[in-house]
């Protein structure tokens, strides 16, 4: 689901649920639902509507769910300077990530000109893509976004002790059944192994990163993550982990630093205040997990952590 | 010129400061930490998956914040067919209030809160018969002038599931004196789904009226007031909450009012209220129905119900709050309109007779950039003996009111 394995866990140790198959049913029911309306992949979803009448004058009513969606991608545009953009993914044209080449200088130069949240027309009941060729995509929040959602449903039905993985991105429901807080690894981008290990409870702990580095140039392997003003990749940190209460937020932060360089990636990272473990681009380890008084400052629900390696 | 003691004030203006206090709970630990946090967690505020979010461990407000608040209470002036000597003219109230907290440390918090109070106006001396037969008011005369300083600090400690404070202050006029000392905990439960809390005060007042237009038979009196709270709020859906809780109150002590001819209350007051309430917040209009109730009990025979029912609308960064509630009260087992000296215990106080009353008012509250909160409130009281639910004989002194708010809040990281 959401590109990615889905992992559910629900500590009965506590607190006795026994009615898994109808919350199953309808968290699965959610995905679904999720993926069939923010998908670009998927040509009947919302998403695409919306990109298929791009410069045709027509506009496409939204309700409320993705025009808040739509807002907080605006706020972080706004916030990141622009860097977030979810009118970037028309980049992805000018650049073959498959087999590794350089980008088209022909096709950036047609590109560009249709990226820019600030030309998007939208208000709160409907939204137009005013160039034809311009698309917009959610594919950087709606993962997190849907494990919030799944998050909030196991609440909802009561259960107390959880956790929820969706491609890579996890959120803990209070702590495991018998007590303790749940022990979440956080992934080595070089191995199969883990750079450190969380204890979380009722948090969420999101990861963006270049772990595949496959456009080479000038020698130097280039990430995916494009800047929406040049059209070219960023050298910026090889992953980032970021913690906080929500996994949108969470990995809303974590993708921004990943669209930054290493030094304004840390800086953006101690402005958002949540703990965050960074692997900068020459593959230094730096983070604030490590460190019991910033983390405690920074997020008190946390509980102490240890280095797994 | 006289001042005159400390007064409680009108019933309902004291319950709408409890109605505040619980449509208003300072959920501190879901504030983030930074601006850009809270610049993106309100941008998703609304949606669903967002509204179960628990509380989280408790921990001290990341940010400081400073308040000024003033209101003006003015009473309507008495009726001419309800007044018999002295000025129709009553009460007008001006509240200003002050307040800062922040955090110390990473476990503690501590605020300041200083209320002065500057009344001016009259109030009712006795009630009496006109010539046509029918009760009238003796008023006190125009010129009462009071000032009450009130000063109180709190501490608080933030621990995992819960918080505790310590309140002490004190309030100070020129023929009345109080010191008070509160504590408070509350803590979550391991779904963060339900919060208990509870609270003791306690607090010794004394009394030294002012000789002055009129004649006061007391020099010096006490009163000693203890109180006891317990409540419990519970999520019960993404979009709805509720909060039960009961208070005891007991006072020992003068409890007559020194600047009324006639009134002698007993030297006891035992007092119990029970408040609901519920709030269910709508997707599409963005707005939550507010919904409580209160019942209030004593052993002077009094009781009351009051209803509230508000519509918090969200309109950009404004939040507009029509409210209407309807308060009704039964008389005290010593009150007659005008009083019977005979008895033991008498008093011709309108705010201890059966009547109704309806309020109806806005609040405006509207966020002016990341820091500053602005808000405005304004309402209409008005009251009547035949809108009670219990049967009584109307007081002549019963008085209606406006009331309107202003207060400007600032917070910084």
């Amino acid at each position: 689901m959401m590109g990615g394995p889905a992992c559910i866990v629900i500590d009965t140790a506590k607190r006795p649920f026994d009615n898994y198959e109808p919350l199953l049913d309808a968290l699965l029911a959610e995905l679904t639902c999720l993926e069939t309306r923010y998908s670009r992949f998927r040509t009947d979803s919302l998403i695409s509507t919306i990109n298929r009448r791009a410069g045709s004058g027509i506009q496409t009513e939204i309700d409320t769910e993705m025009s808040t969606l739509l807002n907080f991608a605006g706020e972080l545009w706004a916030a990141s300077d622009g860097l977030f953009d979810i009118t970037s993914g028309v980049l992805r044209k000018a650049w073959d990530f498959q087999r590794g080449g350089n980008a088209s200088p022909t096709q950036l130069a047609e590109c560009l000109p249709k990226v820019g949240w600030d030309l998007v027309e939208y208000k709160n009941d409907a939204i137009y893509l005013p160039l034809q060729g311009m698309q917009i995509d959610l594919g950087g929040i709606v993962k997190e976004y849907a494990a919030d959602c799944v998050a909030a449903s196991i609440r909802e039905a009561g259960i107390t002790s959880a956790l929820i993985e969706l491609a890579g991105d996890v959120v803990v429901i209070g702590g495991q059944g018998n007590g303790k807080p749940w022990q979440i690894g956080i992934r080595d981008p070089d191995s199969s192994g883990s750079l450190l290990t969380v204890s979380l409870q009722d948090a969420a702990v999101a990861t963006s990163g270049n772990y595949a580095r496959t456009i080479k140039h000038n020698g130097r392997a280039l990430s995916h993550f494009l800047n929406p003003r040049t059209g070219w990749p960023v050298n910026g940190p090889i992953t980032v982990s970021v913690l906080d209460q929500r996994c949108l937020t969470a990995g809303a932060i974590a993708t921004v630093a990943c669209l930054k360089t290493d030094s304004h990636a840390q800086a953006w990272l101690e402005e958002a205040g949540l703990p965050w473990l960074m692997m900068k681009s020459c593959g230094t380890l730096i983070d604030t997990l490590t460190n019991p008084v910033s983390q405690r400052e920074s997020l008190t629900s946390l509980q102490t952590l240890q280095l797994s390696h | 010129m006289f001042t005159r003691a400390r007064r409680p004030l009108p019933e309902t203006l004291e319950r709408l400061v409890v109605a505040v206090a619980v449509t208003e709970p300072r959920n501190r630990a879901l504030h983030p930490r930074s601006r850009l946090m809270r610049r993106l967690g309100n941008a998703l505020a609304v949606l669903p998956a967002y509204q179960t979010i628990p509380a989280h461990a408790d921990a001290p407000p990341a940010f400081t914040e400073v308040g000024l608040r003033y209101s003006r209470y003015s009473e309507d002036s008495l009726g001419a067919d309800k007044w018999i000597f002295g000025s129709r003219g009553r009460y007008d109230i001006d509240i200003t209030q002050f307040w800062i907290e922040g955090p110390i440390g990473a476990n503690w918090s501590v605020a300041l809160d200083i209320q002065n109070d500057y009344q001016t106006g009259a109030s009712p001396w006795f009630v009496g018969t006109q010539q046509n037969g029918e009760p009238g008011v003796i008023m006190s005369g125009a010129s009462i002038e009071d000032n009450r300083l009130e000063v109180g600090v709190t501490t608080r400690y933030f621990w995992a599931d819960g918080n505790a404070g310590f309140t002490a202050s004190h309030s100070d006029e020129d023929d009345y004196a109080a010191t008070a000392l509160a504590m408070d905990a509350s803590w979550n439960t391991d779904d963060d789904s339900r919060t208990w809390s509870a609270s003791l005060s306690s607090s010794e007042d004394t009394l030294t009226p002012t000789q002055g237009a009129i004649p006061v038979f007391v020099e010096r009196e006490e009163l000693d007031t203890q109180s006891a709270y317990f409540g419990v709020s519970q999520i019960l859906s993404r979009t709805a909450i509720t909060k039960v809780g009961l208070s005891y109150t007991y006072s020992e002590g003068y409890l007559s009012d020194p600047y009324k001819l006639l009134d002698a209350r007993p030297e006891t007051h035992e007092r119990v209220a029970l408040s609901l309430g519920y709030r269910q917040f709508f997707i599409a209009p963005d707005a939550s129905l507010q919904i409580d109730y209160r019942y209030y009990g004593d052993s002077w025979g009094t009781d009351s119900h009051t209803v509230e029912l508000g519509w918090a609308q969200n309109l950009s960064s404004h939040l507009i709050t029509p409210y209407l509630r309807y308060y009704s009260q039964r008389q005290a087992d010593f009150y007659t309109v005008i009083a019977d000296t005979n008895a033991r215990y008498y008093a011709d106080d309108y705010r201890l007779s059966s009547f109704g009353a309806l309020t109806i008012g806005a609040r405006w509250a509207v966020a002016l950039g990341d820091q500053w909160t602005l808000q405005l409130e304004a309402e209409r009281y008005e009251t009547d003996a035949s809108w009670s639910l219990y049967s009584g004989a109307e007081a002549p002194a019963l008085v209606n009111f406006w009331r309107g708010t202003v207060s400007l809040t600032w917070r910084y990281d």
